[in-house]
Formats: structure tokens, sequence, C-alpha cells
């Protein structure tokens, strides 16, 4: 019961800062100087038209009618054209999104890989080479502006060496999986593979760094617990302790450190694709913003925003389902 | 305001510590190249060492935005580089327009740093006092104070800046250079650049860590017995706030700042590697135009990487020292 009461708490709490970003994307636009007409018609087109077009956008209306309006066809799914393209907002938003995803999945698997692991052996073996080598690793993983480093990958691999190409998404991954599922040629998987590598690792080498120093603490603590010395008397596997009992009380901070980080995997997203022409909601958002294209800045922001706090949420919640004294808070 | 137990316990990790020592040079280093750039630079950072036909510097000094030259070629307009490799008379080397990358560097430091330390002390200024008053007083006040923290949350620092400054575009301040002026640096630009919209935005998106911080200190603080007492000997809250909950939570604030400074130099040069900074002297601007002549001239795009990941090692682990002195558990987007 009490965790129903919290859930409905969280989802009320939800609802009153998505409103606020809406708010704040409508702010936006309203505070912004300058004349949308501009942006959509040539400076030299007729004041008939022009006025015209005033009138279908409502922008004659007072800012208050403007807003209750805004708000009115949010709800009702409306996020109006685009400036540039004259196209639905929300297919533009929405046929960006896998690209994106695919980015953040896999940037995500390239530092869950090589973080853990390195964050185990780091924190068993104080002070010997190994750990020296994961805390430089690590400290240098999180003060490389994530760009730069997209930048020296394709100057080393790409125009070196050739070994990955410098950018681009010729092959959507769910496309390359069926491919492979009907036909089993893998070349289109190969290079979707070839083509996400030097983004991904451009983008997790932060979080490989984060998880890796966050892992390595972890260990240290928990390794100083009575009960690892408890299944080290009963005769345990030194492997089976650290890797199942220890790196399992270590995993919470991480999962709650990575949650609250999850701005910068979409903020460094929105980068890496700029970075490797990759064709997902940060590159659009750049351009858009580039064009001052306003009804879909405004998308991609809500869109951003409505999905931060609803993952929050999930978080949360999942976190107060197995946690109950969260509740108690 | 710092007590002899928290100054014996910075010094004590401080010689333990040869990576607080290497952070500490690292920064050192840094801010005195970013105050004596002037002095130190071999070139104007603008000068391209060409001229047009009245012998006047091509293009104009400056901040100028198109920084890719144009001549006429066989098929139209094309873009002429004027690169030249790192030499004795150009110690790392020229852009893609002619000018010294050295010199460049060394204004990008005062960039960097002058959006850093100024950004976050807006930050810090603004989110304090707002963190502080929303945890001391609690309840509704606290709500709807975190309810709005969380809206400014929902956005990622970066997407949320580009915003910002996309819709308002990025002014610039000059300040007058003290060194040009007194006469040691002969030919140098007479005024240093702020990028002033970017400081505030940087601050804008930021602040509501400290905002964070503050409140969860407020909130165990303000149960404290001296707070209590304090309370029945007449007190008020504004007098509680500054003499006795202020003073007490400043230790995270403190380390949580020393981290930020490093975010927000990151930021500031993920917004000029993305054309939003304003100004072309800095190390994010200079890697984005590099970024077109990787295969003909990596030194453009390298350098100013190396100068940004040097700076924010260097911060880093000064925080490190901090925190691994002061302990409290905190983080931040951006920074752990």
């Amino acid at each position: 019961m009490a965790f129903g009461k919290f859930l409905t708490k969280r989802l009320l709490q939800g609802a009153i800062v998505i409103w606020g970003v809406v708010t704040v994307t409508f702010g936006l636009r309203a505070a912004s100087p300058g004349d949308p007409v501009n942006l959509i018609v040539d400076p030299a087109t007729s004041p008939e038209i022009r006025e015209q077009i005033r009138e279908d956008l409502g922008l004659n209306e007072p800012i208050y009618v403007q807003y209750i309006e805004y708000l009115r066809d949010l709800l009702v799914g409306d996020f109006g054209y685009s400036y540039q393209s004259s196209r639905d907002v929300a297919a533009l938003v929405i046929e960006r999104i896998p690209a994106t995803l695919e980015l953040a999945l896999a940037a995500t698997v390239v530092a869950i890989v090589i973080a853990i692991p390195l964050g185990v052996i780091s924190g068993t073996r104080r002070n010997e080479p190994a750990d020296y080598g994961a805390t430089l690793f690590s400290l240098v993983g999180i003060s490389t502006p994530n760009f730069w480093l997209g930048i020296m990958l394709i100057l080393v691999l790409a125009v070196q060496f050739g070994i990955f190409p410098t950018g681009q998404r010729p092959v959507a991954l769910h496309d390359a999986l069926w491919t492979f599922a009907t036909t089993l040629h893998a070349g289109e998987l190969l290079t979707w593979v070839r083509h996400i590598t030097l983004p991904a690792i451009a983008l997790g080498t932060y979080f490989t760094a984060l998880i890796t120093r966050l892992t390595r603490s972890g260990m240290v603590d928990e390794l100083g617990k009575p009960y690892v010395t408890a299944t080290e008397a009963k005769g345990l596997p030194e492997v089976l302790i650290r890797y199942k009992h220890v790196l399992r009380n270590t995993m919470i901070p991480i999962v709650t450190v990575l949650g609250l980080q999850l701005g910068t995997l979409i903020g460094g997203a929105v980068i890496t694709e700029t970075v490797f022409a990759w064709p997902g909601l940060g590159l659009r958002l750049i351009n858009s913003i580039y064009a001052l294209d306003w009804p879909l800045i405004q998308g991609i922001l809500i869109f951003i925003g409505v999905g931060f706090v609803l993952i929050n949420i999930v978080v949360d919640s999942l976190y107060a389902y197995l946690n109950p004294r969260v509740i108690e808070e | 305001m710092i007590s002899d137990r928290l100054r014996s316990s910075l010094k004590r990790e401080f010689r333990g510590s040869l990576l607080a020592k290497l952070g500490l040079v690292l920064a050192v280093i840094i801010v005195l190249m970013a105050v004596f750039a002037p002095v130190l630079a071999t070139h104007h950072p603008g000068a391209t060492g060409q001229f047009d036909e009245n012998g006047n510097s091509y293009p104009p000094w400056g901040v100028s935005h198109d920084t890719h030259m144009w001549e006429e070629g066989e098929e139209g307009m094309e873009r002429v580089s004027y690169t030249i490799e790192p030499s004795a008379e150009h110690y790392l080397g020229t852009n893609n327009i002619g000018q010294d990358v050295y010199s460049r560097v060394l204004f990008g430091a005062r960039t960097s740093l002058l959006v850093g330390l100024i950004g976050t002390g807006i930050a810090t200024l603004v989110g304090v006092p707002y963190g502080l008053i929303s945890g001391y007083y609690g309840g509704r006040i606290d709500d709807s104070l975190m309810r709005a923290a969380d809206v400014m949350l929902a956005f990622p620092s970066l997407v949320l800046a580009i915003a910002l400054i996309g819709v308002f575009g990025a002014g610039t301040q000059l300040i007058p250079d003290p060194i040009v002026m007194a006469g040691f640096a002969e030919g140098m630009p007479e005024n240093a650049v702020l990028p002033g919209t970017v400081t505030l935005v940087v601050a804008l998106v930021n602040w509501v860590w400290f905002a964070r911080v503050a409140r969860g200190e407020a909130i165990s603080i303000r149960s404290e017995e001296y707070v209590k007492a304090a309370r029945s000997i007449g007190a008020s809250n504004t007098t509680i706030l500054t003499k006795h909950v202020l003073p007490n939570s400043l230790t995270p604030i403190i380390v949580l700042a020393t981290i930020q400074v490093a975010a927000i130099i990151l930021l500031e040069s993920s917004l000029s590697y993305l054309g939003f900074s304003g100004t072309t002297l800095s190390w994010g601007y200079e890697i984005q135009q590099g970024q077109d002549y990787l295969a003909t001239a990596w030194w453009i795009a390298t350098i100013p990487g190396i100068a940004i990941l040097l700076a924010v090692v260097s911060i880093n682990l000064l925080g490190d020292w901090l925190r691994d002195s002061l302990d409290p558990n905190i983080g931040g987007e951006g920074g752990v």
C-alpha cells in the first residue's frame, strides 16, 4: 500500500515538472527576439501573405492565449510543423530516436564491459601497477572532452590508418538485424558495427572512467567488511567472492550515480552525433537551433525533458520497490 | 573560517599525494598562461600573416566569425588554407588561416578560466541561498522550490545551454587588459574577451547542483542542537541561516565548486566547438576549425584539446585532494 501512495505522489510531481518543461519551451520561443515569419518565408514576401502566416500561427493573439493554445495542441499530440521542411514535428523527432538510442546503448555497453572488470581488478589489487594504470586511465577519461576524443579517434583510426569510417550511419541496427535474421548475411551488421565503434568509444569513455572509479572505491569499501572475511573463512573461491558477493553490493551506488548521469549521456550524445555526423536527435537539435526552427526545437526539447522525467520516475519506483526504506523518508 | 583541524588535514593529504602536487603545479601553470598570455604569446592571436592591397592584416584581426578564407578559383570561390607546420617561427604551427596556434592556445586559456571561474561563482551565489532556504524551511516552500529545480534538471546542461544561446545569441564583453595597457606587450590585443552570455548560461544550467547540495546540508543542520539553542534564545531565521547553517555547510560546497569549475570548462569548450561561444579565442572553437584539416594539419585540433585535458585534469586532481581531506559525499553532472 505504501508503495502505491509513493508512486501516486511521484507521478503527480512528475506531472508538475512536465508542465514546467513545456512552459520553459514555450517561454524560450516567446522570449526569443526576431519575427518567426522571416524564418518561414522570404523577407521580400508581400505584407498580405506575411499577415496571413501570422494569423495562421496565432501570433496576433495575446501571449496568454498563445500559451493556452500551445498547451491544448500538445495535449492532443499536435507538435506543429517544421518551419524548414513543413513536416510534422512528431515524425521528425520519432524518426531520429533509433539512431540516438543505438549510440547511447553502444556507449553504455562499452563502458560496462570495460569498467566493471577494470574496477574490480583495481580495487582488489590496490597500489599495484594494474591499480595505478586503472586510476590514471579513469582520471584522464573523466577529464577528456568527448568531442575532442572523437576527433582524435578519427585522426588516428580513420584518417591515418583507415580502419574505421569517419562517421555516418549507412544502415540502422534493426534493419541490419532483420537482414541477418532472414538471410544470415552479416555484412550489414558488420557495417553497422564499423560505423558505431568510434562514436561509441568517444561517448562511452567518460562513463567507462566514471564506472571504473565507482567500482574501485566500492570494492575497497566492501572488501573491508566482515562478511567478506566470513566467506573467505568458509573457503569460497576468491573469484566467486569478488564477482558474486562483493560486486553485487557495489552495484547499488553505481546504478544510482549512473541514473544521475543520464543527462551527461544525452548531452554527450548531442555533441558526439555532431562530430561523427551520426543522424540522431542531437544532430537534429543542433541544426534546428542553427536555423531557429522553433516547432522542431520545442518538440525535441519536450521529448528529451519528458523522457528524462519518466525515466527518473521508473528508476525511483524500482529503487523504492526494491528498497522500501526509501519510502519512509 | 578554515579550522586548524581542517588545515592540518589538507596539509597531510597534500604531502602524501603526488597527484595533488601535480594538480597544483598544472593549475598554477595554466593560470599563469592565462594571465600573462600577451607577454608569452609570439604573435597577435588574430594575425593571419596575410595582408590586403593596403597592407592591412587580412582578414581583419579580432573575433570574426567566418574563419575560412576564400579565393576565386577555377570553379568559383574555393576554400584556401594558409596552414604552416610547427617551426621555430610558429612553435605549434598555424591554423587554416595562418594564425599562430601557440599564441591562440594561450589566449584561449583566458576564455576557459574566465567562464569557468565566473560561471561557478554565479552558480554558487544563486544555488546556495536557494538550497539553504529550501532545506531550512522545508514543507511547502521546499516542495515548490525543488519542483522548479527539477524542471532545470529535466534538461541536460549542454542541451539547455545550447537552446538558450541559440535563442539569445552569444554576446561578448571586452575588458581592458592591464598588462597590455601598461605597455608590457607591444602589438597585442588591448582587450581581453569575456563571453558574457556563455558565462551566464553555464551558471544558469549548473546552479541547481549547488542548490541540491546546500539543501541536503540545511536539512541535516536544521535539527542540530546548536540550531535549536539559537532558536530558543530568539535568533531570527535569517541569523540562523547566515551564522549557523551557511558556515557549517561550506565544506561540501567548496568541493562541489572545485569540480564544477572543471565541468563548466568542459561545457564551455563543447559550446564553442558547436560555434555558440561568441568568440573564436577559445579552445573548443579551435578544435572545430581543425576538424576539417585533420588529414593535412593534425595540430590545429590536437593541441587545444590537450590544453583542455590538462586544465580539467588539474582541477579534478585538486578536487580529489579537497574531497579526500574533507570527505563529503557529493556529486553532480559532469563531475563525480
